[in-house]
């Protein structure tokens, strides 16, 4: 399927080993094209700076000019949430546990060739696999909220050289924030599948739904967590 | 009843502690492109689930004993689209699987190409492995 964009090293199927549906793919065709350019520009603003770039406060306002500066009390009513985990965090905290209990609600272990099927098997189970899902559901909306950082003060890459530093996850946020929430949009979407099958207490299609929840996680997490080209392997 | 039902969550609990705490991860991050490994053993349980399935694969060493290998492979929707089905598991059977060694667990690998004695074999790649050729090596239908 060829790009929209556009762009031509984006374009060809060769750009796409990973194989993702329609709905994905545009997604992926637009950050493939911006990111070596916010990289790069992310590279040289901070090969500038004489130390490592501190992390923006989670709860850090947006910068006012001093005329329009709210008082507090008008700042806190204009935002009442309170901002206190980075996207790591929630990620950690609230999205990952929460959709490994709607992956696993079904699978089947083939146990010395005998298939073993799980499913929920009573409302109570079925039930906590809803809440996972609607955790993750809303969680989302943790993540599309402006002014969270990305990890928390000091941290760096947990994985240096393979998974970007904050910093660069922040300048590919920043670069495109409607992007950014398309893919958490997209998330909520996949997992909304997953809802209805948990309500018409469907194995099945929540099974299927799980799938099009990890194409999404990993789409997004190649734009913005480790975008990097695939690891050649060593000729066999 | 109760022991039936004491014994279910011990296994239960075994095959969800065999899982990776990280559902995602880079690649490179916990695997090593580097290191190929063959692997040929008996198959004892594959786990046949989002967002990464499972082969568990013994092995024996030079010195007699058996190793346990678990090995991550791809979701289960893309295994069925490389050909590759729950039945295609058998009781006893044996197997080889290329794979890369991970970089900190020495029983843990990422599959790549899983072959059988019929002489068919299977991508099994999870998403953001190498760009090693093994996709093309597949032969899933008998020659």
């Amino acid at each position: 399927m060829k790009s929209t964009l556009g762009c031509a090293p984006c374009s060809s199927e060769l750009a796409h080993p990973r194989r993702y549906s329609a709905k994905v793919r545009p997604l992926v065709d637009i950050f493939r094209c911006v990111t070596p350019a916010v990289v790069f520009g992310a590279a040289c603003l901070f090969a500038g700076c004489s130390g490592p770039a501190p992390e923006p406060a989670a709860a850090q306002p947006a910068p006012q000019s001093a005329a329009s500066k709210p008082a507090p009390e008008q700042a806190a009513a204009a935002t009442p949430y309170q901002l206190v985990a980075s996207i790591r965090e929630v990620m950690n905290s609230v999205i990952d546990p929460n959709i490994d209990v709607v992956w696993n609600a079904v699978r089947t272990v083939i146990d010395h060739g005998k298939s073993i099927e799980y499913a929920p098997a009573n409302d109570e189970e079925w039930a906590a696999a809803r809440r996972s899902a609607v955790t993750v559901i809303e969680g989302a909306n943790l993540l599309m909220m402006p002014g969270r950082s990305v990890a928390p003060a000091g941290a760096g890459s947990l994985s240096p050289g393979v998974e970007l530093a904050p910093e660069e996850v922040r300048a590919l946020i920043d670069s495109n924030r409607a992007g950014w929430n398309q893919f958490a949009r997209s998330l909520q979407d996949r997992v909304k599948v997953a809802l209805a099958a948990i309500d018409k207490k469907d194995k099945d299609a929540l099974f299927e739904a799980g799938d099009g929840i990890d194409e999404v996680c990993e789409a997004c997490h190649q734009v913005y967590w480790y975008p990097g080209p695939a690891a050649t392997g060593p000729k066999r | 009843m109760k022991m039936k039902t004491f014994l279910g969550v011990l296994v239960l609990g075994a095959f969800g502690a065999a899982k990776p705490g990280f559902a995602h991860h880079a690649f490179a991050a916990e695997y090593d492109a580097t290191e190929p490994l063959t692997l040929t053993g008996v198959v004892v349980t594959v786990d046949w689930s989002n967002p990464h399935s499972y082969i568990h694969l013994d092995t024996k060493e030079k010195n007699g004993e058996v190793k346990h290998w678990m090995i991550e492979i791809a979701a289960p929707s893309q295994l069925l689209r490389h050909g590759l089905r729950k039945v295609d598991f058998t009781d006893g059977m044996t197997a080889t699987v290329k794979a890369y060694q991970a970089k900190t667990d020495p029983t843990l690998a990422n599959g790549r190409l899983l072959e059988l004695k019929d002489g068919r074999s299977f991508y099994i790649g999870s998403v953001g492995g190498p760009n090693d050729g093994a996709e093309t090596q597949a032969h899933p239908f008998l020659q």
